[in-house]
């Protein structure tokens, strides 16, 4: 069954009950689960009130009222005794629930136990109980139940027992795994270094961490014992003295329903056994979307349209000083999310344009909006993204309304991205060579298969992998060959311009190094051009040409390398300025900006720098700057410079 | 660990269980309360002496185990029992042998009904796994590629639903239905068939086989769309699969190349528990539709007590399940790159 064990956030601290209900009554699939299962337990409860007719007794009977279809008198027909279907029915949801419920109460308590003690004690007692329910989660549950009960007494309280002793295995598993989650915690570590007692930390701590995920795989078990219960009856192994649907069945297919044609002495037990499975497996389904929410999107759902909210304005940008072509214009580009119904501005009317060769720095804190900025240049943006204005040239083609087949052949073989975390962004099942050579193939089908090898070779080779490390999986290179691996997959198909988003993030200052003499050295030698998203100011003036500081969605400075660095305009370069070590001036104190840039659904009236602006005035507070146009191509988004 | 510490481990691990199987099987039938010559005859006026003999016939004069009577604190025995007359001693040797016994009822070899009928439920369950799974994982791919439109929740109560069903009584269902609308009526072949020439039985024993296999097909096959469903879910939102995206894939490529393997794994898994799941789903089925197979002997066995053939069933549907475990984890060795590093 499908139900995931995932490790279960601890729930909000106030009212946590509270604000569960709120979640979870959003959740329609939990709440009809519940009405349902609210419903069968009533009528099983007031089971008297409801039936018409005693469901023991068949006094009165004749043989005339055998398999007598649905009339006024009897609303879903007779059975094979003549006794009352719809009565029989009611009074089976009484079995099916008491035997579902304690049974899988059984099963919990054993499950949950072991499953703590496994993980909490650990060692040799941990492997001990973990065989032992691997031994028992192999044999096949029902035909031992089968087997068990058929050799016992078919009493209720035996096939209750056998079904909740045998049920416990997967319980026990997701305990334990679970457990081993939530030990290893701060709170648990804290509260055993102040000498609390094994039992109070597994109760006052674990437990209430455990507990979700046992209510739900709760759920899922009493729907199994449920679903056994009926089988056993079905077969035959019914406790004889109480009525269950699964015996109703029994009863009518071993007695000629079938041939009588009595489709409602056939039919209504198993309503009410889908009806009570389905219950709880939707209740089931829906409590673990609660606990467990899932954003059910992914990277192949269809993106937003572009849309253009205002009419295109001439590039603020002039002729640079530099000779070479323009590979890339982008203009007043705006990227928005929309979220159930409300709407973010990650991106906002930012402009640039990147020349063959050209290496442009873009810098500012996390969450200021660069990633989103480079994936709209490839239209790469998630399924909730939005160009919302703007337009990507490249090569005088808009990127931004570019078809699917147009923007599949600008990917990669115009603009390619070596993405940060390269463990993630290769697929961990395929070679590295296999992965290089799908986008060849791709881009460049006149190759041979033999080119495309020599190819693969001498791109590896280029970023320093030998040859024999082809048809090796990710998993089995470093760290620094798997970036440098993804650098090489990023000019494999000879593109203009190469994006590397943080690519020396979580890898050590050697490597470091490496990859960036790498990137600088291939850029001098196959003239690209390359966007460098990075916090490293150090690297920026190292090695680029220009720099493009974001904060909050927008352009707050953009200059050449020197300007930025010696005579920066906007008070955030400025402050993030004060936070680089500078070797010139090894007195320098180093200043963090307080504060953190603002969340992108909830921006401030006027410059986003503002709340954090040591300069700030009245002004800011209520106006946003525009993007003033200052000498030698610098461009500043700040009041101040408007005086 | 290399792979082939892998491979032994496992295959190790796979023995132990069978053994684990083969002593909780014999003890089962044992220890549980009840004369299994009294019950498994079920006929009060057979003399003294006749059971005599049927208890000497099934070795049950011997004693269960060495000193098994010793271990009874009421009444101490001596110890002087050779171990090869008992009959856990007994029930080894023969199991070696491939002998289960006799059947209570028909006082045939076991093994032989058995070797019977194993070919059918292998081909009711091989038909049915295959739809299903077909079926189950090209719906579930579905549902998740087009997540979070009336498709993907449509695929998604749809599997819910097929998954709350109980197996018997949707056979039931089909078969009431069938039988009005001229599908035979359960069995394996029309009687008298088979003087007909063999791809006219063949025609016969498949339009037996639609009904138990559609049953089969519907109750697994919202399992498989389910763990599909949330397995591609959960790999087309990784990283690798907008690099692949970058590189200016087709959906269609993305999909084949970089997804589908990497969701199949967790099936892999899955199909092998399910084997445990099937064999349950077996005898309901073979039970509704009278099919000659194993599930079909359980239900037979039940109604007569006739417990020599369903210990050799369950010896039989517990072995195989953990074969087929074994042989997912070989597979998912094979599968998975990863596997032969950790």
């Amino acid at each position: 069954m499908a139900f995931q064990t995932v490790e279960i956030k601890p729930a909000v601290p106030s009212s946590p009950l509270l604000g569960f209900w709120r979640i979870f009554s959003k959740n329609r699939m939990a709440v009809v689960g519940l009405v349902m299962l609210v419903v069968s337990i009533v009528v099983a409860v007031f089971a008297p009130l409801i039936t018409p007719y005693d469901p023991q007794t068949s006094a009165g009977l004749t043989s005339g009222d055998i398999y007598n279809p649905p009339s006024a008198e009897h609303w879903l027909g007779t059975d094979d005794a003549g006794k009352d279907v719809f009565s029989s029915f009611i009074y089976g949801s009484r079995v099916s629930l008491i035997v579902g419920f304690f049974a899988a109460f059984i099963s919990i308590v054993i499950g949950g136990v072991i499953g703590i003690v496994a993980g909490y004690y650990g060692g040799r007692l941990e492997n001990l109980l973990m065989r032992f329910t691997d031994l028992l989660l192999v044999i096949p549950d029902l035909p031992l139940i089968v087997v068990i009960v058929a050799l016992t007494k078919p009493s209720l309280f035996n096939i209750i027992f056998v079904i909740g002793i045998l049920g416990w295995t997967t319980t026990a598993r997701i305990v334990r795994s679970q457990t081993l989650a939530v030990k290893s915690r701060k709170f648990v570590l804290r509260a055993r270094a102040i000498g609390a007692g094994n039992r109070h930390i597994i109760i006052h701590h674990v437990l209430p961490l455990v507990l979700p995920l046992l209510v739900v795989n709760a759920i899922l078990v009493i729907s199994l014992a449920i679903l056994n219960e009926s089988t056993l009856s079905f077969l035959g192994l019914g406790d004889p003295t109480a009525i269950s649907w699964g015996q109703m069945l029994n009863f009518a297919f071993g007695r000629g329903a079938m041939s009588a044609g009595a489709w409602w002495a056939l039919a209504t037990p198993g309503f009410g056994i889908v009806w009570v499975v389905l219950a709880l497996t939707l209740l089931g389904h829906g409590l673990e979307q609660v606990l467990n929410p899932r954003l059910e999107s992914h990277h192949l759902m269809p993106g937003r349209l572009t849309v253009q909210s205002e009419a295109e304005v001439e590039s603020t940008e002039k002729a640079r000083r530099r000779e070479s072509p323009v590979l890339l214009d982008v203009r007043n580009l705006s990227v928005q999310f929309v979220n159930n119904g409300t709407v973010a501005q990650a991106v906002q009317d930012v402009s640039f344009q990147l020349h063959e060769g050209e290496m442009m720095g873009l810098v500012g804190e996390s969450g200021c909006g660069k990633t989103t900025l480079i994936m709209a240049l490839n239209r790469l943006l998630p399924a909730s993204g939005q160009i919302s204005n703007g337009h990507v040239y490249f090569h005088g083609k808009d990127i931004a309304s570019a078809s699917e087949e147009e923007l599949a052949d600008v990917r990669w073989s115009g603009i390619s991205i070596v993405f940060q975390g390269a463990m993630n962004a290769l697929n961990p099942v395929r070679t590295v060579g296999d992965q290089i050579r799908e986008a060849i193939v791709k881009h460049i089908p006149t190759m041979t298969p033999d080119q495309v090898d020599k190819r693969i070779v001498e791109l590896l080779e280029l970023v320093g992998i030998t040859a024999d490390h082809k048809d090796h999986f990710p998993h089995q290179y470093s760290g620094g060959m798997r970036q440098r691996a993804m650098i090489a997959m990023a000019l494999s198909c000879n593109p203009q311009v190469v994006i590397a988003d943080e690519p020396t993030t979580a890898l050590d200052v050697m490597i470091q190094a490496q990859i960036l003499e790498l990137l600088d050295a291939l850029r001098k030698r196959l003239g690209l051009a390359i966007i460098f998203v990075t916090h490293d100011l150090g690297v920026v003036a190292e090695m680029c040409d220009s720099v493009l500081v974001m904060y909050g969605g927008v352009t707050a400075e953009h200059a050449d390398v020197d300007t930025i660095y010696n005579a920066p305009r906007h008070p955030y370069t400025q402050e993030l300025l004060k936070a680089f070590p500078d070797l010139s001036q090894p007195e320098k104190r180093l200043v963090s900006i307080p504060g953190y840039p603002p969340k992108l659904d909830a921006l401030p009236a006027g410059c986003r720098f503002a709340p954090r602006c040591p300069l700030a005035f009245e002004r800011c507070l209520v106006e946003m700057p525009k993007q003033y146009e200052l000498p030698g191509h610098h461009i500043a988004s700040c009041h101040l410079v408007e005086s | 660990m290399n792979r082939y510490q892998f491979l032994w481990k496992k295959i190790a691990w796979a023995l132990f269980t069978i053994l684990f199987v083969v002593v909780l099987n014999f003890f089962l039938f044992r220890i549980l309360p009840g004369d299994p010559v009294r019950s498994g005859t079920r006929d009060p006026r057979l003399k003294k002496d006749a059971q005599e003999a049927l208890r000497i016939r099934f070795g049950l004069d011997k004693p269960v185990i060495p000193c098994f009577e010793t271990l009874n604190p009421i009444k101490p025995g001596d110890c002087a029992v050779n171990p090869f007359e008992t009959q856990f001693f007994l029930y080894l040797r023969n199991l070696t042998q491939g002998e289960l016994g006799y059947s209570f009822h028909t006082n045939r070899p076991v093994a032989d009904v058995l070797g019977e009928r194993l070919w059918n439920t292998i081909l009711l369950i091989g038909a049915g796994q295959l739809l299903s799974i077909v079926i189950g994982v090209l719906f579930g791919m579905f549902a998740a590629w087009k997540a979070r439109t009336s498709i993907d929740y449509g695929a998604l109560i749809t599997g819910l639903v097929a998954w709350s069903l109980p197996t018997f009584w949707l056979g039931i269902i089909l078969l009431f239905w069938g039988s009005n609308n001229g599908f035979p009526i359960g069995g394996k072949a029309t009687p008298g068939i088979s003087s007909f020439p063999f791809l006219y039985q063949a025609g016969d024993v498949f339009k037996h086989m639609i009904l138990p296999t559609i049953t089969y097909t519907i109750v697994y096959m919202g399992e498989y769309l389910l763990v599909m469903r949330s397995s591609l879910l959960d790999v087309l939102a990784e990283d690798y699969i907008l690099t692949a995206k970058a590189k200016g894939l087709t959906t269609f490529q993305i999909l084949k190349d970089h997804a589908l393997k990497n969701a199949m794994l967790p099936i892999v898994t899955i199909i092998a528990i399910n084997l445990g799941f099937t064999v349950a789903g077996a005898i309901q089925i073979e039970s509704v539709y009278s099919w000659p197979g194993l599930g079909g002997a359980v239900y037979e066995a039940l109604e007569r007590r006739d417990y020599p053939v369903l210990q050799g069933v369950f010896l039989l549907i517990a072995v195989s399940v953990v074969l087929a475990n074994l042989i997912a984890d070989l597979t998912y060795s094979f599968l998975d790159p990863r596997v032969q590093a950790d």
